[in-house]
């Protein structure tokens, strides 16, 4: 199961994104600014919305996914118990995950930002896809909710999972670290290599190397045991 | 045409022309023809298509029912062409200078601010279309009638949360009503060529030609 982006480039006015590379199966981290047009190559990468230039190769790839930024985009359902539905799931068992059980019959867009977005990872996170696209799957969590994220995530083995994020204090255990600067996606390797290339690195981990510390991964188990090895 | 006022008075004489006469349609198709980027516009509005096809099941109706269901049919798309070419060269803020010029300082501004919230609130319904679109494509859902009805309580519900936040906002602003503005208009000499056609359409359409030149003969 392989994604191939080949020469991959879309304009925005005069802005330019270009992309090159192969997504393997695991778990990637693509980084960058906000407005470096990361949501702009989740949208590629899933076919909605044509690249300019190049190709995209799904090889091996039959379901895809992508979880936009926006909660409130992915809204199809007149109720809460409806949209759970309408991603062809069973109400109660996700409701009740989420905590909000007692909100079936509200409208999902009368629930706050964070509820809603707990819900809708909830309905993506059910199913198991060979593509997994999550564009800043972070925002809008707590904390908790942040860190059940990661958890989830870390023990996802089946298929290509792409992180498009600029979060900076929690990840999963990710396999590849990709960034976008100046409008390019580099490749910035395999973990634990790819580390010392990777330039968005939090300070924390930026810290936790410069200090001669070796990470084995950036999750916060990780980030624990490189600081408190001696 | 770059004046708003100019243009809102040219749409409104070629839209009664074309409603109260089929020769008066035709002169009014020709002036689409001649003054506007016609097709060019079409393509970019969305809606238009269902319009039409509205407009065409209704012309049936009418046949059927033993009217003239083709006259009704011309006048109508010819009112159409003019809404679009009307919509797609409206600029943002024009209302309210249009609103402030013609009704001053309290009721034209509130009037015209209306108009402009009601314009943005044209292109958020067109912007949430294609989100809720994109979320039925990723959920595998296609469009039809049990879409439908969910679609549009989204749609209605968007629209309500927007207007009560925009509500909020002007309150906590301290508006009460009315306002200050200096309406300003542009205008190209140019434009006086498609307003005066427009003049002669209607003097065309309600003037009895075939009268004159039987008299002429």
């Amino acid at each position: 199961m392989k994604l191939h982006l080949n020469a991959t480039h879309a304009y925005r006015g005069d802005w330019l994104l270009a992309a090159q590379g192969t997504f393997c199966e695991g778990l990637h981290l693509v980084s960058g600014d906000v407005g470096s047009g990361k949501s702009t190559l989740a949208l590629m990468m899933a076919g909605l919305l044509s690249p300019a230039g190049g190709s995209i190769v799904r090889d091996g790839i039959s379901s895809i996914m992508i979880s936009l930024q926006f909660p409130e985009y992915h809204v199809t359902g007149a109720t809460v118990a409806e949209e759970c539905r309408s991603w062809g799931l069973e109400s109660d068992p996700i409701l009740s995950e989420v905590n909000l059980m007692d909100k079936r019959t509200t409208a999902p867009l009368a629930l706050s930002r964070g509820e809603l977005k707990r819900l809708h990872l909830a309905c993506v996170l059910a199913k198991n896809y060979d593509l997994l696209l999550l564009d800043e799957p972070f925002s809008s969590l707590d904390a908790r909710e942040k860190e059940r994220l990661c958890e989830h995530l870390s023990r996802r083995t089946v298929g290509i999972t792409v992180l498009f994020t600029h979060e900076q204090t929690c990840f999963p255990q990710v396999d590849h670290i990709w960034e976008i600067q100046h409008g390019e996606l580099l490749d910035r390797g395999k973990m634990p290599d790819a580390l010392t290339r990777w330039e968005h690195a939090p300070a924390l981990i930026k810290k936790i190397i410069s200090a001669g510390k070796i990470l084995k991964n950036i999750s916060h188990l990780d980030l624990q045991e490189a600081v408190c090895r001696t | 045409m770059q004046d708003v006022r100019m243009r809102i008075c040219t749409a409104t004489l070629l839209t009664l022309v074309s409603f109260f006469s089929v020769v008066g349609a035709v002169g009014v198709f020709v002036w689409w023809l001649v003054f506007t980027p016609r097709f060019h516009e079409i393509k970019r509005i969305r809606m238009v298509t269902g319009t039409l096809i509205l407009v065409a099941v209704a012309a049936l109706f009418i046949s059927i029912a033993g009217g003239d269901g083709l006259s009704y049919l011309v006048r109508m798309i010819t009112i159409i062409l003019i809404g679009i070419w009307l919509f797609s060269e409206q600029k943002t803020g024009e209302f309210l200078h249009l609103g402030v010029w013609l009704l001053g300082n309290r009721t034209g501004f509130e009037m015209g601010m209306i108009a402009e919230m009601g314009m943005q609130m044209a292109e958020s319904l067109a912007a949430d279309l294609d989100r809720i679109h994109m979320a039925m494509m990723i959920k595998g859902q296609t469009w039809g009638v049990k879409t439908l009805v969910p679609a549009g309580l989204i749609l209605v519900s968007d629209a309500l949360v927007r207007a009560q936040d925009t509500a909020e906002l002007m309150a906590v602003r301290g508006f009460y009503n009315g306002g200050t503005f200096c309406p300003k208009f542009t205008h190209k000499r140019y434009d006086l060529i498609p307003a005066m056609v427009a003049i002669v359409v209607v003097f065309l359409a309600f003037i009895p030609v075939s009268e004159f030149l039987i008299l002429y003969q």
